[in-house]
């Protein structure tokens, strides 16, 4: 009784402040995106000329007129943005610049790719980073243990295109094994989703060893050797369970660093998807796109952020304490 | 970390702490030293190279690695050690002028966010935040893009997508710190602001910004590499590791070298400052579970 009447208000004012600095946060998040966009350098009327025009090259001040009468462009600063977030918010994302077709249809179109680059990376890469920690921290300092160590700093430190050129030197150029560029067939996957997952395998494995370090050694694992479990049954029913809840918190705070590596890797082989999709509009100056998937990476890991906050505190308020802490650690330590 | 190692030091007695300040502070000098070093020795380097970094040798295109070309060549005959050491300076260099900068812009709000009241410490931190929210190299990668693809516009917006970390460390460090015995007593001593921040803040939070500070020099030679990898910062033929590696690319089956070796050297220079960081960070006394 005593240990739960006390939690639901707190809870409650807790997800009241969350949900204020949210709203704050979005709001941020939007005037700063449409900031870059607005003092870019360059004419955006005649962007959107030769977007609608492809084959006239050059533009009467009518044309250019009319079209800064109809997109608002004469307007001050802040009359634009709040014209563009009222769109942005009731989901009319515009035409992009270059194809004239809608944003929005263009994000679908693209996001599958994506989507399946870094399902299937982390899937591999999360697999991997829980053998390995699991075989390096069975005997800590052993050999096993040394090399799961090595191979999270050498993967720290590595620029994933530049693994994304090595593979593609070794099983494309060389032994011709699977295609290098360009998507299309399972095999286009595999030597990206190998450079994401290789990169996911590195990051947490140093993280996910220090937990099951961490448990290792706390008081209940020690009981429960002195009454006689094996070492085994310690570690997959007891450490795996405890270490999980903290881990997987701190997969999640990864996401920024994931879609950094997505982008990556999608250019470095050619793939279609938000990243390449992205670059090209930066490129071609295509501001609606740019400002939709700026906003659209920004949304993700502010929403993602805020489940894990909001689970941690319904979770285990105590504990949301410490992994809030440790959650600090690793977004200073993002790669 | 930072909680931790602040308990940590409250057990300490006061032999052990001088121990540790002789120990860090010699710590401190070697790795400035070292680091020195490297970067005479790179600059050094590719002066006392018999090659310019741009100078082309057409009877000698795409040679692999031989005696009078330690690395070989690149498509232009030019001579890729010296390219390298020329672009180390530059990839190192940058990455810790965009550091410095960031850390003290982040300094300097997050000590403000931590001194001068509820509304500016609310306000810094949700503009922080709202920073934050911005995977980093999405936004370095438009932001230099739209501005046009050069060094100095990815400088810049290196220096945009940076500061945040030391923002929100300083600002959580200095919280914790006002709350401490010696900065009231120093308060009700009657010493101006200013100077608790200076002479009791600042001193305080130092070894934990170290720290902060090579990790992000690090991950911001991966950012510069990438960014001139990726065709956002700086330009071919300026002699970049990225830069590097996006003018070999096309060269790959031929020229196996032109990949290798500018990879090796981001590499090798991410890993020892890595290490440097490890060490720094070991030695004020982290929990060991961050990441890098």
């Amino acid at each position: 009784m005593l240990r739960f009447k006390p939690r639901l208000p707190r809870i409650l004012s807790s997800f009241g402040t969350r949900l204020l600095s949210l709203a704050c946060v979005l709001f941020g998040v939007s005037l700063i995106t449409f900031t870059m966009t607005y003092f870019a350098p360059g004419d955006k009327a005649s962007a959107i000329a030769h977007a609608r025009y492809p084959d006239v090259q050059a533009f009467p001040p009518e044309i250019l007129a009319g079209i800064r009468e109809e997109f608002s462009l004469n307007e001050p600063f802040f009359i634009q943005y709040f014209q563009w977030l009222a769109r942005f918010v009731q989901g009319d994302f515009g035409n992009s610049f270059a194809s004239n077709a809608s944003v929005w249809d263009i994000f679908v179109a693209n996001i599958v790719e994506t989507l399946s680059l870094t399902s299937t990376a982390l899937v591999v890469g999360l697999v991997s980073a829980f053998a390995l920690s699991a075989v390096a921290v069975w005997r800590p300092g052993s050999l096993s243990d040394r090399m799961a160590v090595a191979l999270a700093s050498i993967g720290a430190a590595m620029p994933n295109y530049w693994l994304g050129l090595l593979l593609i030197l070794l099983f494309a150029a060389q032994l011709n094994w699977l295609p290098a560029y360009g998507t299309g067939s399972p095999a286009h996957l595999v030597l990206p989703a190998i450079t994401l997952a290789f990169w996911i395998t590195a990051s947490q494995t140093r993280l996910l060893r220090a937990f099951f370090l961490e448990a290792k050694s706390a008081p209940y694992v020690e009981t429960l050797r002195l009454r006689g479990v094996s070492e085994a049954e310690i570690f997959w029913r007891h450490i795996l369970r405890h270490a999980a809840v903290p881990a997987l918190t701190m997969i999640g705070l990864d996401v920024a660093s994931l879609l950094e590596g997505t982008v990556i890797v999608e250019l470095t082989f050619a793939r279609g998807g938000i990243g390449s999709l992205l670059a090209g509009s930066v490129l071609s100056r295509d501001y609606p796109m740019i400002l939709f998937l700026v906003m659209f990476s920004a949304l993700v890991y502010v929403f993602i952020n805020s489940m894990i906050e909001l689970f941690q505190d319904i979770l285990d308020p105590r504990k949301s304490l410490l992994v809030s802490q440790k959650s600090e650690l690793s977004k200073e330590a993002r790669t | 970390m930072t909680l931790l190692s602040e308990a940590g030091s409250l057990e300490e007695t006061d032999i052990q702490k001088t121990e540790h300040a002789k120990d860090l502070s010699r710590f401190l000098a070697r790795i400035g030293a070292a680091i020195l070093i490297i970067l005479i020795a790179a600059a050094a380097g590719f002066l006392l190279s018999p090659y310019a970094p741009n100078e082309p040798d057409f009877l000698a295109r795409l040679s692999p690695p031989s005696k009078t070309h330690w690395f070989g060549t690149d498509q232009l005959g030019r001579d890729v050690a010296t390219r390298l050491l020329y672009g180390g300076v530059w990839s190192i260099g940058l990455a810790l002028l965009i550091t410095l900068v960031g850390a003290i812009a982040g300094t300097a709000i997050g000590l403000a966010a931590g001194h001068f009241g509820r509304a500016t410490d609310v306000t810094l931190m949700r503009v922080t935040d709202s920073f934050f929210a911005f995977p980093e190299l999405i936004a370095a990668v438009t932001i230099a893009g739209v501005l046009g693809p050069n060094t100095v516009n990815m400088v810049l917006a290196l220096i945009l997508v940076g500061w945040m970390k030391f923002a929100r460390l300083v600002r959580s460090l200095s919280v914790d710190l006002a709350h401490r015995d010696f900065v009231i007593q120093a308060r009700l001593n009657g010493l101006p602001s200013g100077r608790i921040l200076w002479r009791h803040i600042l001193p305080n939070i130092g070894p934990n910004l170290l720290v902060l500070w090579t990790n992000a020099w690090s991950r911001t030679i991966l950012s510069i590499s990438g960014l001139s990898f990726l065709g956002f910062g700086v330009q071919p033929p300026n002699a970049e590791w990225g830069a590097m590696l996006l003018d070999g690319k096309a060269y790959m089956q031929t020229a196996p070298h032109l990949m290798i070796f500018p990879g090796l050297a981001i590499l090798a220079a991410v890993l020892s400052i890595n290490f440097v960081g490890d060490r720094l960070r070991d030695l004020i006394g982290g929990n060991g579970v961050t990441a890098n």
